[in-house]
């Protein structure tokens, strides 16, 4: 996956949820800033509502209810969640018609909830709680019932009340847990924690805490935290599910832990949900998908595994079948963000045509299909040629590329994935990706995800999925800037100051920086970091020692021995050496970066003023304090702009030239360049730094496709300039004639006549009396 | 980038010897930037239509001239002297308002309505009128305006679309770039300026990532339709904006007085222009095949022609 800086402000789908407002109450909009749509039920305990419904350790306040009082309260309930547990479906019906029945709101909900009758279940609910406001048991269980109906603010606001009313309630932090942990936030440790500070014996924490570790690549700790839970309670299902997912992970049988899990209840289609979800987050889509199949073939109706196996499946390129499976999760009531947002992007695909041939298959928006189509095949094409050179193999599939004009639209495929603002994603052999349009231009560089994603194609073939997050992102970050320096994402500011203040990971737990950030930035910073690892091994012991280390891990080996083994170090020792090389190449960045933020403010200012004379005078100095920074005004520009209006146009190409080669996009400050370059008699390189827009952002501007083409017409570069007079006819221009008179005349001086004669018909259909295509024509019907 | 017309560019209207009368008024802008702004595309417009010549006749009211007394005088003047041959052009640039009942073109002072300047401009003799209304709520002046013998574009589709515009500025750009003569006959029609406009207002807003606020619609029939977006065939729309030239730049067409053989090739050139049209029509009845073939030899024959016109 490819991150960027921005968060993704993805409005997809309200969808409909129990909330716990009234019904003549609106529901509640959801916060700014939030995702309103659910998560996928990844983890434990988000889609289930096995368990025993509360054991609580704290001590009452007088206005609550006592523990003895609470423990009669959950009886009726724990029965029937037994019954449910163990695969008595017939018996466990009975027992929640039995609650349905009976005259306490509370048991009541609980038997609505166990009949899958939410509504109602919620009503009761909030008669429960309108009843007795004091007791944190209804708040609780009415959270954990709104969070399996994907309604997560209101479920967080009722745990929050009910330790308002009872700090000591172990299951309101539980429930604060299983909520963080959908969002992958690392709030989820910390409450699970928590929770079993407060009552050790509370099963579901355990079980919680084993799949987070799990999720974290710490196997060890999560098969401590599993065997903790089975210590606890001997049917602890989720745990044996961990052990089964730990072992499966590491290429060994699971077998006799799904035996447990049988033996106790064959028809558990969670405990398969719950190991698929952790060989999707591996990455290994195919295996995945396979038990989510065994989990709907246990438990037929288990609608949130049908959901993601429809995902999964779209993930997979097998868009049929996941329509089915999604369809069949919505019509049955299981309409989380991710299946009605899944099934929406499966609607729109009638706006996308799929391009094809023998080794790439190109899913790209009507829209603007003919326009990215050349320049995204030829870069396709580009990428598979070198990593089958680099890593001695041939993909056994083509390669299909999504790319999304509506960032929306690409971010359903990121849905359930940890990590936002994602630029691009990988499934296997399908990458999804923003399309240069979708974003603001210069927002990001397209080629480069392209590069970055089409890496994870290959290391994950080359290693049959066995790669961990870390080695495989720092691979994909570090082939960027080896197709081109200027690629790849100059060091940000986020990531300068969390160097500054010590925050990188050591090597060994690197992944946790990917899936669980601890802060904002921590994503970002630690693709920096494993890019900056790849590139430190490269330079110290040679790209053969990545390959190497790419092998290694093919054989599920742990990170600590692939370095131990291929670099010769220990992991502590690697994290030791690195680490000063890192702090030793941005020695004059980090120093500075004070004073270079108050430098850069006086500049601007400067700049501002139109005080050019300042600017030109410090803006160099400027620059040196921090030359990676090509962001938002940044001193480049700055100066370029002041040297422009001094008339020093060498100075200002100078300049922005060096903002390209720092790896600067802005799609203007590139145009501004060229035409430096062309007015001071360097056509050849003013071509060039045109051609570098097309990467960033082939939809920038007709105008720069029109002057491409005539500076490559002229350079007699007759493929470069049919592209590009292509890409000006793409734009579907007011100007047709002209357009495909350019066109036309590109085609003749490369020798192409049949395609020129193709082009100035079509020139001279728009505009029967132009006369250079008329001139054109009847050249090319001259014998 | 963009490439503006050579300086000999000159404004005709229609038929040759035919006066064209050209009244721009830039309304009350209300902020200093709107007031510059205004101010000078109707500047531009004036200098665009003075460069007519002879023919045609050119009254700018802006700032604090543009007020309803003005309006009407100069309308009045106008229609003093237009003569039933004559076209004539008024274009509106500013801010207008709807209530749901009347449109009113902000002025200094008084506003006017639509129903007053429809008045005004029916006492004008003409073969051909355009209106050109690029205010906002300008939508709302359709019903009022249109009529049998003239064109009305607007800005706006409705009345309710009340945000300022940027329509105007695209409209005085298509009468500068040669690129508007989308047919390559060294003209700039109504039609080609309206869709210059259109298509461009539209990029502006898709470019800064913001809804449009604005759609431009034009009528043309008179017919009491509702207005649209895109010329037809079948309706009739648009054919009166596509043979009202405002912008030309070639010379072949005034070659009417020319020798006999030329008189001929002219002749002959018309003939296979309105089979290529007539082609172009009928392409969906016929095979891809078919047509290529047929379009082929027609634009190589006017070709031909071109070329012994051109000797």
């Amino acid at each position: 996956m490819r991150a960027t800086a921005s968060v993704m402000a993805g409005v997809l789908v309200v969808v409909a949820t129990l909330t716990t407002a009234t019904s003549t109450e609106p529901a509640r909009a959801p916060a700014a800033g939030t995702m309103p749509f659910a998560l996928p039920a990844p983890v434990l305990a988000a889609a289930t509502r096995a368990g025993p419904a509360l054991r609580l350790a704290s001590t009452a306040t007088p206005a609550m209810p006592t523990p003895a009082a609470t423990a009669a309260q959950s009886a009726p309930v724990e029965r029937c969640e037994s019954l449910l547990k163990h695969g008595h479906n017939a018996e466990t019906n009975t027992c929640y018609q039995t609650l349905v029945r009976d005259s306490a709101p509370y048991l009541r909900a609980e038997g609505h909830w166990g009949l899958a009758q939410y509504s109602e279940a919620n009503e009761e609910f909030r008669t429960a709680v309108a009843q007795a406001p004091a007791n944190p048991l209804y708040k609780v269980r009415w959270g954990r019932m709104l969070h399996e109906r994907f309604n997560d603010q209101d479920a967080m606001d009722l745990f929050k009340e009910a330790l308002a009313k009872d700090p000591n309630n172990a299951q309101a932090y539980f429930g604060l847990a299983t909520v963080s942990a959908g969002g992958f936030s690392d709030g989820a440790v910390e409450f699970a924690r928590k929770a079993l500070q407060l009552n050790p014996q509370l099963t579901e924490a355990h079980e919680l805490l084993a799949s987070l570790a799990l999720e974290d690549s710490q196997p060890d700790q999560a098969a401590i935290e599993a065997d903790a839970a089975i210590k606890v309670s001997a049917d602890a299902l989720d745990a044996f599910a961990v052990h089964a997912s730990i072992e499966l992970l590491a290429d060994r049988s699971p077998d006799p832990w799904l035996a447990r899990i049988t033996a106790i209840n064959p028809t558990y289609g969670r405990g398969y949900a719950l190991i698929a979800h952790h060989l999707i987050l591996t990455g290994r889509y195919v295996d995945g998908v396979a038990y989510y199949r065994k989990a709907i073939a246990a438990d037929p109706q288990l609608w949130s595994a049908r959901s993601e196996l429809g995902v999964n499946l779209m993930r997979l390129g097998q868009d049929t079948e996941a329509r089915e499976q999604l369809q069949k999760s919505y019509q049955n009531g299981y309409r989380n963000g991710a299946t009605v947002n899944s099934l929406r992007l499966l609607d729109s695909y009638k706006n996308f045509v799929v391009l094809k041939d023998d080794t790439t298959i190109l899913k790209l928006h009507k829209k603007e299909s003919d326009l990215l189509y050349p320049y995204f095949l030829a870069e396709l094409k580009r990428s598979i040629a070198v990593y089958e050179q680099k890593y001695h193999m041939k993909l056994t599939g083509p390669v299909q590329v999504e790319v999304y004009p509506d960032h929306e639209d690409f971010a359903v495929r990121t849905l359930g994935m940890p990590g936002l603002g994602a630029l691009g994603v990988t499934f296997g052999n399908v990458v999804a990706m923003d399309s240069p349009s979708g974003r603001k231009p210069g927002d990001f560089h397209w080629a480069s995800t392209l590069r970055h994603e089409l890496s994870h194609v290959f290391i994950l073939a080359a290693t049959n999925h066995r790669v961990p997050r870390w080695f495989t992102e720092g691979l994909a970050v570090h082939e960027e800037t080896q197709a081109s320096p200027e690629w790849g994402d100059p060091i940000t500011p986020d990531i300068v100051v969390a160097l500054k203040e010590k925050k990188l990971l050591p090597v060994a737990e690197l992944d946790r920086g990917f899936v669980r950030p601890k802060y904002p930035a921590q994503v970002l910073v630690s693709y920096f970091q494993a890019g900056q690892i790849c590139d430190y091994i490269q330079n110290r012991w040679g790209a053969a020692k990545l390959l190497d280390m790419v092998h290694a891990y093919a054989h599920v080996v742990s990170t600590r021995e692939v370095i131990q083994k291929n670099l010769g170090v220990s992991a502590e020792e690697f994290d030791k050496q690195f680490q000063a090389w890192l702090y030793g190449q941005l020695q004059g960045t980090l120093a500075s970066f004070e004073q270079f933020h108050e430098k850069l403010k006086h500049l601007a200012k400067a700049a501002h003023d139109k005080r050019y004379d300042d600017v030109v005078r410090d803006g160099d100095a400027v620059i040196r304090l921090y030359p990676a920074y090509v962001y938002d005004a940044n001193a480049y520009e700055f100066l370029a702009e002041a040297q422009l209006a001094q008339g020093n146009k060498p100075g200002a190409a100078a300049t922005l030239e060096a903002y390209m080669k720092a790896g600067g996009r802005r799609p203007a400050a590139l145009t501004s360049l060229a035409q430096l370059q062309e007015s001071l008699g360097n056509p050849q390189a003013a071509a060039a730094t045109l051609d570098r827009v097309n990467y960033i952002d082939p939809a920038y501007n007709e105008d720069l496709h029109r002057h491409l083409g005539a500076l490559w017409l002229a350079q007699k570069n007759y493929p470069g300039a049919i592209r590009e007079y292509g890409a000006v006819v793409a734009f579907r221009p007011l100007d047709v004639a002209a357009a495909q008179y350019d066109l036309a005349h590109a085609y003749f001086e490369a020798g192409q006549r049949d395609k020129a004669e193709d082009a100035v018909l079509a020139s001279l259909e728009a505009a029967p009396n132009y006369r250079p295509a008329q001139k054109l024509l009847l050249q090319l019907k001259s014998p | 980038m963009r490439c503006l017309l050579p300086l000999l560019l000159w404004v005709v209207a229609g038929i040759a010897r035919a006066e064209a009368y050209y009244v721009t008024v830039a309304g009350l802008g209300g902020e200093p930037d709107y007031e510059q702004r205004f101010t000078q595309q109707a500047a531009d417009l004036d200098r665009i239509f003075k460069a007519v010549g002879s023919t045609a006749h050119v009254f700018t009211l802006a700032g604090k001239d543009a007020t309803r007394a003005r309006v009407t005088s100069t309308l009045r003047g106008v229609a003093a002297v237009a003569k039933p041959e004559d076209d004539f052009v008024l274009i509106l640039i500013g801010h207008g308002s709807f209530d749901g009942v009347e449109y009113k073109f902000n002025l200094p002072g008084p506003d006017i309505t639509a129903t007053e300047l429809a008045q005004l401009c029916g006492k004008i003799a003409s073969k051909r009128q355009l209106m050109v209304n690029t205010t906002s709520s300008s939508g709302g002046s359709l019903g009022v305006l249109a009529k049998k013998g003239r064109a009305v574009i607007a800005a706006t589709k409705s009345g309710t679309e009340k945000n300022a515009t940027v329509f105007a500025r695209y409209w005085v750009e298509a009468l500068q770039d040669a690129r508007a003569d989308m047919d390559k006959n060294e003209s700039i029609s109504a039609l080609e300026a309206f869709q210059y406009a259109a298509t461009k207002t539209a990029a502006f807003y898709d470019s800064q990532k913001r809804l449009a606020t604005e759609h431009a619609v034009f009528t043309d029939t008179g017919n009491g339709g509702a207005a649209v977006r895109v010329a037809s065939k079948e309706t009739g729309e648009g054919r009166l904006l596509a043979n009202l030239a405002l912008v030309r730049f070639g010379t072949e067409r005034t070659a009417t007085a020319a020798s006999p053989a030329k008189r001929n090739l002219l002749a002959k050139k018309e003939q296979l222009e309105a089979r290529i049209d007539t082609l172009k029509y009928q392409r969906a009845a016929m095979s891809p095949q078919e047509y290529r073939q047929q379009m082929t030899e027609s634009l190589v024959a006017l070709a031909k022609v071109q070329e012994e016109l051109d000797k």
